[in-house]
C-alpha cells in the first residue's frame, strides 16, 4: 500500500471523501485560559465544554464517523505560555477499509514556556484493509510538559473480527525546543501482522504513554508498582521521558491499563469524554 | 579502494573488535527468560523480525543515509536518539557507538564525536567507498550474528545449530539491506512491539548477564 501514497490517490473518484481541519489555541488572561483562536472546516470539529473549568478539556471530533482512503483530517491544538489543558477525542477514531489510496491524518500539538498539555485521544479502531498515514508532531518550549497516549486495536475481537490487511504509518515525533526528542514511527504491514513473536504475537491491541517533562523519569517507579490486568506491559523512564507501552488481546484491558497509567501520572480523573 | 575498504568494514565488524556487541541482547534475554524463544525456530522467527520490522531496519536506513557525501551526522545522531525506544536501547546504541568511534578515530586519524551506532558507523565508513547495500549487509549480519549468539549461550542452542539460524536469516539480511538502501527517512518505521516491550522488561530482571 505504500506505493499508492502520496498524490497519486488524488486522482481516485472523489466521492465522499472526507476532508475537515480543527484548530484550537488557548491564551492566557487574568490567570484563566481563553480561547484565543478556532477554526473548524469540514467533517473536524472541536468542542470546548470546560473552557471555564481551572484546565480546559478540548475535545476533537471527526464528524464524517471514521476514516476511508482519500480523507484528509487535521486535528490542531496550541496551548500558551503558562496553561494547562487536556485534549481528547470524543469518540473512537475508525479506520475502515481503504476502496483506493490511504486516508491522512495530521495531530499538530504546540505547547508553550511553562504549559502542560495533556493529549488524550480515545482509541484507533483499524479493520481489515484498512490504510492510515497519521502523524502526530509536538512542539514543545524549553520548560513545557506533555502527557500524551496512543491506543491501537486491530478489529473488534469481540465482534470475531481479524485484520489480515492492513497499512498504518503512524508517526509521532516530539521535539523540545525545535530538537527531536522523542521520535515513533508505527508502520504496520501484511507482513507485520504475519511475523512473529517479536511483532503482535497474540495482542491484537497496544498502546504507547508518553510523559515528556523535566523529571520525567521520577514517574518510572510508582508506574512500576501498577498491576494492570490482562496486559503485558513495561515502564522505561530517561533523559526527561518516561514511556509505557501496553500489549494485551483487545482494546478493553489495555484501555484499562492506560486507564490506570494516566490516573498515576496525572493524579486526576480521565477526561469525561472517555468512554471505559 | 573497494576491496581495501571491504577488509577494513569486516575489521570493525568483526567481534574482535572492540565495540562490546556481546554484551547487549536488544532484549533477547528478557524475551528467552519469559519462554517467548525456547528453541532455534522460535529464536530465527524473534531475530527476523527485529531485523525486518525493528531496530535491524531502521539502523539500517540511518547507517544508509549516513554514508551519504555531505550527510547531515548531528541531525541523524539526535533523530536515531529520540528512536530509542526505551532507556537501554538508547544505551546500547550509544555505548556501541561510542566505542566503534574511539578506535576508528584513533586508527583513520579522524575526530567523530559519539553519536548512535548506526550513525557512528555511517560516519566512519563512509570514506571506505564502498557500496550503501554492501555496507547494509554487513552491518546486518554482525547485528543477527550477536542475536544469535546471545541464544546460543542462554537458550543454550548448540553452535551448529546457531550457524543455522544465522544462515537462514541471509534471505532477509539481503532483502532488508537492499531495501534500506532505498528508503530514505520517510521510510522508517516498524512493527517490532513484542520486541520493544521485551527491551523494557529487561530493565527489571532480577538476574541478568547481558546489558540489555
Amino acid at each position: 500500500m505504500p506505493e499508492d501514497g502520496g498524490l497519486a490517490l488524488v486522482d481516485a473518484p472523489r466521492l465522499q471523501r472526507a476532508a475537515g481541519l480543527a484548530r484550537v489555541g488557548l491564551g492566557q488572561r487574568d490567570g484563566q485560559a481563553v480561547l484565543a483562536d478556532l477554526h473548524q472546516s469540514g467533517c473536524a470539529k472541536a468542542f470546548l465544554p470546560r473552557i471555564h473549568g481551572p484546565v480546559p478539556e478540548v475535545v476533537f471530533l471527526n464528524t464524517a464517523g471514521g476514516l476511508t482512503g482519500g480523507d484528509r483530517v487535521g486535528f490542531s491544538l496550541s496551548v500558551a505560555a503558562g496553561t494547562r489543558a487536556v485534549g481528547t477525542t470524543q469518540t473512537a477514531e475508525r479506520a475502515y477499509a481503504s476502496a483506493g489510496g490511504v486516508a491522512r491524518m495530521s495531530v499538530d500539538l504546540a505547547v508553550g514556556q511553562g504549559a502542560a498539555l495533556d493529549w488524550l485521544p480515545q482509541e484507533t479502531i483499524l479493520f481489515d484493509r484498512a490504510a492510515l498515514e497519521r502523524r502526530t508532531t509536538v512542539a514543545l518550549a524549553s520548560e513545557a510538559r506533555l502527557v500524551m497516549c496512543e491506543m491501537i486495536g486491530l478489529g473488534r475481537a469481540a465482534m470475531g473480527e481479524t485484520v489480515r490487511r492492513l497499512w498504518l504509518n503512524d508517526r509521532r515525533e516530539v521535539r523540545r525546543d525545535g530538537k527531536q526528542v522523542l521520535v515513533e514511527p508505527l508502520r504496520l504491514a501484511d507482513q507485520t501482522l504475519a511475523a512473529g513473536p517479536a511483532a503482535l504475537g497474540e495482542a491484537r491491541a497496544f498502546a504507547t504513554v508518553a510523559m515528556v517533562a523535566r523529571g520525567a523519569e521520577d514517574a518510572v517507579d510508582p508506574l512500576r508498582r501498577l498491576a494492570p490486568e490482562g496486559v503485558d506491559w513495561a515502564v522505561s523512564g530517561w533523559d526527561g521521558k518516561c514511556l509505557v507501552r501496553v500489549m494485551g488481546p483487545d482494546l478493553r484491558p489495555v484501555k484499562r491499563a492506560v486507564a490506570q497509567v494516566l490516573e498515576r501520572l496525572r493524579g486526576k480523573a480521565l477526561p469525561r469524554v472517555w468512554q471505559m | 579502494m573497494s576491496e581495501a575498504g571491504l577488509l577494513t568494514l569486516v575489521q570493525w565488524l568483526s567481534p574482535a573488535f572492540p565495540v562490546g556487541g556481546y554484551a547487549y541482547s536488544h532484549g533477547l534475554e528478557a524475551a528467552i527468560a519469559s519462554g517467548q524463544v525456547r528453541n532455534a525456530a522460535a529464536l530465527e522467527g524473534w531475530i527476523a523480525t527485529i531485523l525486518a520490522e525493528g531496530a535491524g531496519r531502521n539502523d539500517a536506513i540511518l547507517l544508509a543515509e549516513a554514508l551519504k557525501p555531505r550527510a547531515d551526522l548531528p541531525a541523524l545522531a539526535s533523530l536515531a536518539e529520540a528512536m530509542a525506544a526505551s532507556r537501554e536501547r538508547l544505551v546500547e546504541t550509544m555505548e556501541q557507538g561510542r566505542a566503534l568511534l574511539a578506535t576508528t578515530n584513533a586508527l583513520k586519524g579522524d575526530d567523530h564525536p559519539p553519536m548512535p551506532y548506526p550513525v557512528a558507523l555511517g560516519a566512519a565508513a563512509a570514506p571506505l567507498g564502498l557500496p550503501a547495500g554492501q555496507v547494509l549487509g554487513l552491518y546486518l549480519h554482525a547485528f543477527g550474528s550477536n542475536l544469535v549468539q546471545v541464544g546460543v549461550r542462554f537458550i543454550p542452542l548448540g553452535q551448529t545449530d546457531g550457524q543455522k539460524v544465522l544462515a537462514a536469516l541471509h534471505p532477509v539480511i539481503q532483502r532488508v539491506a537492499r531495501e534500506a538502501a532505498k528508503a530514505g527517512l520517510e521510510g522508517l518505521g516498524g512493527g517490532a512491539l513484542r520486541g520493544d516491550l521485551a527491551a523494557m522488561q529487561h530493565e527489571t530482571m532480577d538476574v541478568r548477564i547481558f546489558r540489555t
